[in-house]
Order: C-alpha cells, then structure tokens, then sequence
C-alpha cells in the first residue's frame, strides 16, 4: 500500500478508536456517576462516624477501614465539594 | 469435640459469680478440666476464692482454673492491630491522617461487648482441650447484649453486601461497555464482607448449638423473677434457649410454683441458702460438702 494511503487509513481508525472510547465514555457517564453515588453512600453508612452521620456498630467500621481507603478518599472529597452539589450533578448531566 | 460453654446470667446481685465458683468446683470435684472464667467488668471471682486472678489463666487445683477477661486489654489489643492494618494498606498520607480518629475511638459505645466477644472467642479456641468452660457473666444489660451483637452484626452486613453487590455489578456494566468484558479487580469490601458474614454465622450459630448451655441464675422474689423473665424472652427472640434455672439463696427445697410453672423446659436446681459468707476455695469446698445430695444432681 502506498505510504499516504496508509496514513490516512490510520488515521481514520485512529479518529474512529477516539470516537469510539468518546461514545462508549458518554454511554457509561450516569451509570459511572450512580456508582459513585453508591459508593458514597456506603461510605457514608459505614464510616459516617467521621462526618457525624450515626452508623453501624464501631466494630463493623473497625472491621470494614481497613480495606475502604478508596471510599474513605470519595467522601472526605465529596463532603469537600458539598458547597456545590447541584453542579457536580449538572456537570455530568450536560445541563449549562 | 468442643469443650462445653456454660453461661451464668441474671440479674445484679442474684449470685451469679458464687453459683458459678460453686459448679466450677463441684465440676472439678468430679475431675472434670474446669475453665471459670469472669466476664463481669467488676471481677468478684477474686473476692470469692480469695486469690488474685487476672487475664492469665491461673490454676487453683489440678482440674480447676480461673481467668478474669480484662475488656480494656481487648479493646487496646483491636484497636492497635486495626491501626497496624491501616497501616500496611493505606497510603502513609490517609494513615496519618486516621490517627486522631483512634485516641476517641477507644471510647464508643459498643466496643465493650465487642471486647468480650473478642476474649470470648479467643477462650474458645485457645481452651479446646477443657472439657467445661464456665463463663460468670456481667449483668443482663450488658450480657444480653454480648449474646445479641453477632445476630445484630449480621443483620447489618447483610444489608451492606447487598449494597456492595449492586455497585459491583454496575462496576461490571462500565468494564464490559468501556473494554468489552467484565476485567474489574475483586472487590475487597466485598470480599471482606463475605469473610465476615460467615464469621458471625458461625459465632451466631455457636450460641444456638448445643455447645453453649446458658443457667439463668435468680433469687427466690418478684424482682428477680420478673427479670429473669424478661431475660428469657429476649433470647428466645434472637434464638437462644435457657437450658437451667439455678434458684440461689433458697431457703425451701422445695422448687416454687411459680418458677416451676414459667420455666416448665427447663431444668431447675435450688442452691440452698447458707448463713456462712461463702468465701475462699475452703468455703465452697464446706458447702458442697454440707449440699452433697444437691450437687450429686448436678452434672
């Protein structure tokens, strides 16, 4: 094949590779904030405690800390954007 | 084969820790591997043999021990090797920045029953060659409460699997839609979860086997009576059966109606009154010897 004919076959596979992690990113955009969501929430039953929200007996909190940095990191920075709620949620709604 | 669990419960003041001390030794008595152990917060053991007991097993005779479960010890001991574990998996940053969390966690309601739960499983599992282990009980409110901690615990971890169950699948949904198949790395939440759901069933299931026999330990008047029942009732809601009634301080020897009639499955022994302060190993030796015909019943 002829090397210019070539880079344009790249590069329209390349553009099409882009376009498609773009529309696979935007497919799974909600659902990736819901799960968030979620995570957030079980954070917030478990490790409530730490943002004076009640939770389950100490000792399952105890149990559960040491394998839920991950979750322990998502709400400390949720409680930090807590001033601006609704934009986080319009942001991923795509509402200017 | 498991050694034997034996609860004495009651309310305050029936006599709990002297109607245990005096099975332990008639137990021992009959070269039965006796364990006694205390897990009143306010140890009366020591009063009662008269000797310095602590949370090292201390020997009184060949077939008789006593250990008194010391609650901060437990408590200090979790919190330290949750720290340690905190430690080896977080980044040194979120570490650092639990520390302060552990000073005031020592203090949360709770912990104390967790604590005796701890020592309890710990005794289980250390004492296997015993062949009776007799736990003096603290009173109702906090007893109950050690007995109904593993059903309460599973019902939140249940309820927190189900929740971390669905997020998972989610995760599943993003992986397969984003790189076209199901690759995302074992939930250890989940994983946890699961490890400690069977933990607690097994604890759960340990307090409603025949391995643990619980003696509801009462004084012949309404007080006690009342909460004797009161007590009954609450382990029959979370599964638990009381296997005796041990009537302490009994002036007749004969069983009251009264008794005989709420606690119809269960076995009833009177532990008559004495007008000596039962105190010292000799002592409980003296009354077993005055009550033989009693305690020839009891097994």
């Amino acid at each position: 094949m002829m090397p210019v004919l070539k880079t344009i076959k790249e590069k329209i596979v390349s553009a099409f590779n882009v376009a498609d992690d773009v529309m696979r990113g935007k497919a799974v955009e909600t659902i990736a904030y819901e799960v968030g969501e979620l995570d957030n929430i079980f954070a917030i039953l478990v490790l409530g405690a730490f943002i004076g929200i009640p939770s389950p007996p100490i000792h399952i909190t105890m149990e559960l800390l040491p394998v839920m940095e991950k979750e322990l990191g998502i709400m400390l920075e949720k409680v930090s954007t807590a001033h601006d709620p609704l934009g986080d949620l319009f942001s991923v709604l795509g509402i200017d | 084969m498991k050694p034997q669990s034996r609860f004495y419960i009651g309310k305050g003041g029936v006599g709990k820790s002297t109607t245990s001390a005096i099975t332990a030794v008639h137990l021992a008595r009959n070269s039965r591997d006796i364990l006694l152990v205390s897990m009143d917060p306010a140890h009366n053991q020591r009063d009662i043999f008269q000797q310095d007991f602590s949370e090292k097993t201390r020997q009184v005779n060949d077939y008789l021990a006593v250990k008194e479960v010391d609650v901060d010890y437990w408590i200090e001991k979790y919190l330290k090797d949750t720290e340690k574990t905190i430690k080896r998996t977080y980044s040194y940053e979120s570490a650092f920045n639990l520390q302060n969390y552990f000073n005031v966690l020592q203090f949360s309601p709770g912990l104390e029953e967790y604590a005796l739960l701890l020592a309890f499983e710990n005794i289980i599992h250390t004492f296997e060659d015993k062949d009776v282990i007799i736990f003096d009980m603290a009173p109702t409110a906090l007893a109950l409460r050690f007995f109904s901690l593993p059903f309460i615990t599973l019902i939140w971890l249940e309820e927190l699997l189900k929740l971390r169950e669905k997020i998972y699948a989610k995760k599943e949904i993003i992986s397969e839609i984003k790189v076209g198949r199901k690759t995302i790395e074992q939930d250890k939440v989940k994983a946890k979860l699961e490890i400690l759901i069977e933990e607690y069933g097994h604890l759960g299931d340990h307090f409603t086997s025949g391995a643990t026999r619980i003696s509801l330990v009462m004084n012949n008047d309404k007080l006690s009576f009342s909460e004797a029942f009161r007590i009954k009732k609450k382990l029959m809601d979370i599964g638990i059966n009381i296997e005796s009634v041990l009537v302490n301080k009994s002036e007749s020897r004969v069983i009251p109606d009264e008794i005989r009639h709420e606690f119809n499955n269960q076995k009833i022994a009177l532990f008559p009154f004495s007008s000596k302060n039962i105190l010292g190993y000799q002592a409980i030796n003296e009354y077993l010897d005055e009550n033989s015909e009693i305690f020839a019943e009891i097994q």
